[in-house]
């Protein structure tokens, strides 16, 4: 690729001295797109390794974000020399990235900018380093689940953060620890020394003012009178990999103005003995040991209770247990009373296999506000049933549907309202403990056992194991109707099916991208999903139960209980560090929020991803080259100018030494065109045989001018002009077409020398994506590949490449890129259905052996 | 086919790469033991001759190539293959030179190395016939 740019450079070498020299420019222009491939393909690499799929460690992800910082930075660089430093603000941006990064490749959890407070309303899990598991998951229950949840707010890792910097903890802490560590003190004292630092401590006030105006906000909503509050914990990693269940302090019937105080009780308990040592166990981190606190109005509780949605002794019965008492459930959390005993078949329709009604004399309830109280409990109700039939129902199909979302057997509290309304305090993860635990080298003979539907095709988007009905998407179906728990099996990984990614215990596609939409929300929810297995929705069928095993892309009839009880059991990857540490990087690297140029927080300082900044740099780059070509129109070395053509395509035309025959004022007509490679891209677009393939009556001129033209009276303003830019020399093409939201890029060089010459094609189809554009990228990659390119798909981008062909076989190949482009515009609407593919395939090869005559 | 199961030993110091490909290996049929530190699976390669030795070659005390040199001299038959995010030509080099099996650098995917420990494994089972 150099050395035609090397080329152009000589062309101007020995010339007189230009005020603007365009060559550098372009030279600047080109790198930039460079850059901008290089960085997405990274990006999309990265996202991938959280399929699984892969053997990574942390060194891989440190190197990553270094290169992506180096590579971003470079490309600041050269939107500023391009633009005479217009875009310098674009380093403030990119300066505060790389901080967030390197903060959080040393292993701190880094919730940069996040408020002290945030009502579970705007909650979600992206949030969970912000706000916890505890917090993220409770939110979560009521947005996606729409279960009913205490309503609340999360005190965030930041306020824990200033508070802990505030008050000097950052370095007190660790002090004591390292005593401890060195023996010098025990344990107990150790303890006992940082759990008083931090009561003694004193809360930031704009801490204190957040927290007392949120736990206001709750009360007015609920127009709570005397309102009481729930202080728990919520840390990090609380409820996943390392279960500190119970081990983390609680504080019940807070009053308002007691809440502040009740934080720091909580946040003391981090360090008890028992969870120090737990920690040091568990080989957590220094900088993983951070809390964020749930702050819950209390339900007023006729009955609560404690469901486990397995038997976590008995796995094997396939039943569910549920124990509850009269009242608050904290007796029953710690087991400090005697409860009613339930075990609930965990098959729908749930039923009730045991029930064991103790005498329940005593109720733990709430009188007024910071009082809980034991109470007698009125003679009649004693030995009645703590929950009634329907609630036991309710509740298992309740734990059933938080089990299939969070992915694991699940330990849920809950407490029946007087208005006998089921409410869900809080899910986690239920340890079961099997007699035998199931080890990797008991599957080896499981296919032996089970009978395989499919096996080895395909490729793993996000690994695991699911089980469940088929339910197959069909074009008369609807995703509304999509049950709970079901395997979605699709003919296209469209990104609209992730809609239902919160209901689907699996996907399933024919065709997909490990690097598409869907295949990102799969790793992001951890839902096992399979792409490109070809024929899945012919071979399974409807309602059918199957086992999905990603990792040995084998899919298999009915439920198999041994990978089942392995997958239960086992810690999954996507908790160990490295994920985590990759997933939380990715953040500050992947999210795209600059989408739309014309749209106000296009703008460098809105820019809070490497990805914005690219894409920013991206639309200038063009915008810029394009505007220039305008000064520089009269310079004597490079002519510019729009194309003149039958058709209306709105491109300009830059040439920088070879490209355009003679000099023209007004526009450049095609047949002066003397770049080999543009002429035979424009042959392409314009072979006559293209449009009238077309079922629908659209028309070559009034298609293109939809794709492309600007209006005329404002041609003359470079501001208005169209953002099609061709930069061409007599063997050079450097395309740039922006068709909507996203860019066709076509750089070609083709000579006599064969070893120089290149094509490269990138292709990205847009936001708003339907199963028709994926045909459509299929059909591209279909008919690249037949014509020798090397094509990958990252999402709905395909980009191809093709190197060192002889001449004639290159300009071959760039009038097929003619014709695919004026083509594959139109073809959203007409990929109706697979058929087409191979209906347009067949044509466009037609095409070429046509065209091959002339 | 022989009923005697292939065994292979992993050797890593970054914990996540024995975690993820020891099950994945023994759900494929293969004995598998992993280790952090070379240091104790020097001791374990010498009480014990395993067919695959799984190794990465930057680690603390021993490094990957002292310990393969080392796999190699006591059981000249064991198939050693490489992993390592540093992957240079030169190690490569060296590495070859002493008659490792195969290089793959990180990151690389659970299908690629089975890929190669398959290959292995038919090299071992067709010098025993």
């Amino acid at each position: 690729m150099n050395s035609f740019l090397q080329q152009i450079l000589q062309l101007f070498t020995g010339k007189e001295k230009a005020s603007v020299p365009f060559k550098i420019l372009f030279a600047d222009f080109k790198k930039s797109l460079e850059l901008n491939n290089q960085i997405l393909d990274l990006i999309a690499d990265a996202n991938d390794k959280l399929s699984g799929e892969y053997i990574f460690d942390e060194q891989y992800i440190k190197l990553t974000c270094h290169q992506l910082t180096d590579l971003v930075r470079e490309l600041i660089v050269i939107i500023n020399h391009l633009t005479k430093q217009s875009y310098s603000e674009l380093f403030t941006s990119f300066h505060r990235i790389e901080e967030e990064i390197a903060v959080i490749l040393q292993g701190e959890i880094f919730a940069p900018g996040t408020e002290f407070v945030l009502p579970y309303g705007a909650v979600s899990r992206n949030l969970v380093d912000a706000v916890g598991e505890k917090n993220a998951n409770i939110a979560e229950i009521g947005s996606l689940l729409n279960f009913r949840i205490p309503d609340g707010f999360a005190i965030t890792t930041a306020a824990f953060k200033a508070f802990w910097e505030a008050n000097n903890l950052d370095k007190k802490v660790p002090e004591i620890k390292r005593r401890w560590r060195s023996n010098e003190i025990t344990l107990e004292e150790a303890a006992d020394l940082i759990q008083k630092a931090i009561l003694h401590a004193q809360l930031p006030k704009a801490i204190e003012h957040e927290i007392l105006g949120a736990a206001t906000a709750v009360m007015e909503t609920h127009k709570a009178i005397s309102p009481c509050f729930a202080v728990r914990s919520s840390a990090l990693g609380e409820d996943g990999k390392a279960s500190f269940a119970g081990q983390y302090h609680s504080c019940l019937g807070v009053p308002l103005e007691g809440v502040p105080s009740a934080y720091k009780e909580v946040v003391a308990s981090l360090y008890t003995p028992e969870v120090m040592i737990y920690r040091q166990n568990m080989d957590y981190r220094a900088e993983e040991i951070i809390m964020a606190v749930a702050c819950q109005l209390m339900v007023p509780a006729k009955a609560s209770g404690v469901m486990y949605s397995y038997d976590p002794l008995r796995p094997e019965t396939e039943t569910m247990l549920i124990n509850s008492a009269w009242g608050l459930g904290e007796p029953v959390v710690s087991g400090k009373t005697a409860t009613d005993h339930f075990v609930i078949q965990r098959q729908s329709p749930h039923e009730v296999r045991e029930m064991q009604i103790v005498r329940k004399d005593q109720s733990l309830i709430l009188q007024g506000c910071g009082a809980l109280n034991n109470k007698s409990v009125r003679e009649e109700q004693r030995t009645e049933p703590s929950l009634k039939k329907q609630q036991l129902l309710a509740l298992a199909e309740m734990g059933i549907q938080l089990e299939k979302h969070f992915k694991k057997p699940q330990d849920v509290e809950f407490t029946i309202g007087h208005d006998e309304q089921i409410v869900i305090l809080q899910s986690r993860q239920l340890h079961l403990q099997l007699k035998r635990p199931p080890r990797a080298c008991d599957l080896t003979d499981i296919s032996s056992k089970y009978p395989i539907l499919m096996r080895g095709s395909g490729v793993a988007a996000m690994e695991g194991v699911a089980s469940g009905p088929v339910w197959i998407m069909r074009q008369d179906k609807s995703l509304r109707d999509f049950p709970m728990g079901a395997i979605l099996v699709a003919r296209y990984a469209s990104p609209q099916l992730a809609r239902v990614i919160h209901k689907a215990s699996g996907f399933i596609a024919d065709v997909g991208s490990t690097t598409g939409h869907l295949a990102t929300v799969a790793r992001e929810f951890r839902v096992p999903a399979l792409f490109n297995v070809e024929n899945a929705t012919s071979i399974l069928q409807n309602g059918q139960e199957i086992t999905l095993d990603t990792e040995c892309l084998t899919i298999y009839k009915g439920i198999v209980q041994e990978l089942h009880y392995y997958n239960l059991h086992e810690e999954s990857f996507e908790e160990m560090y490295e994920y985590r540490l990759l997933r939380r990087v990715l953040k500050k690297i992947e999210p795209l929020n600059l989408i739309d140029p014309n749209e106000e927080n296009f703008v460098p300082k809105e820019c809070k991803t490497y990805h914005d900044l690219t894409r920013f740099i991206h639309e200038k780059a063009v915008e810029t080259i394009i505007d220039l070509s305008f000064y520089h129109a009269h310079h004597r070395d490079t002519h510019a100018g729009k194309l003149i053509w039958d058709c209306p395509l709105d491109l300009m035309l830059i040439d920088v030494g070879g490209g355009i025959d003679g000099e023209h004022k007004k526009g450049i007509p095609a047949e002066q065109i003397s770049s080999i490679p543009m002429r035979e891209l424009l042959r392409g677009m314009s072979w006559p045989g293209i449009w009238d393939m077309t079922p629908v009556n659209v028309d070559f001129n009034s298609f293109m001018s939809s794709l492309t033209r600007t209006p005329q009276t404002r041609q003359t303003s470079p501001e208005n002009v169209g953002r099609n830019l061709a930069v061409i020399s007599d063997e050079y093409v450097n395309i740039n077409f922006r068709l909507g939201y996203h860019f066709t890029v076509i750089d070609a060089y083709v000579s006599d020398r064969m070893l120089d010459n290149h094509i490269y094609f990138r292709f990205s189809g847009g936001v708003t994506e339907t199963s028709r554009r994926a045909r459509r990228t299929r059909l591209l990659a279909k008919i690249l590949s037949h014509y020798d390119f090397l094509c990958e798909l990252h999402g709905d981008i395909v980009v191809a490449r093709l190197k060192r062909m002889d001449k004639k076989r290159m300009l071959r190949r760039l009038f097929l890129l003619g014709v695919l482009v004026g083509f594959t515009r139109q073809l959203d609407v007409k990929m109706i259905n697979d058929a087409k593919i191979e209906e347009y395939f067949k044509q466009i090869k037609e095409i070429m052996e046509k065209s091959n005559d002339n | 086919m022989t009923t005697e199961q292939t065994s292979i030993l992993i050797l890593d110091d970054e914990p996540i790469v024995s975690k993820r490909l020891k099950p994945s290996l023994e759900r494929k049929g293969y004995e598998v033991e992993s280790f952090t530190h070379s240091a104790d699976a020097l001791q374990r390669v010498q009480e014990k001759g395993f067919d695959i030795v799984v190794t990465d070659l930057k680690m603390e005390g021993v490094d990957g190539m002292q310990f393969l040199t080392r796999v190699k001299e006591l059981r000249p038959q064991t198939e050693v293959i490489v992993i390592t995010g540093f992957a240079t030509m030169a190690t490569a080099k060296e590495s070859f030179n002493k008659g490792v099996f195969d290089f793959l650098a990180k990151p690389f995917k659970l299908g690629e190395i089975a890929e190669v420990i398959e290959k292995a494994e038919a090299k071992i089972k067709s010098a025993q016939r």
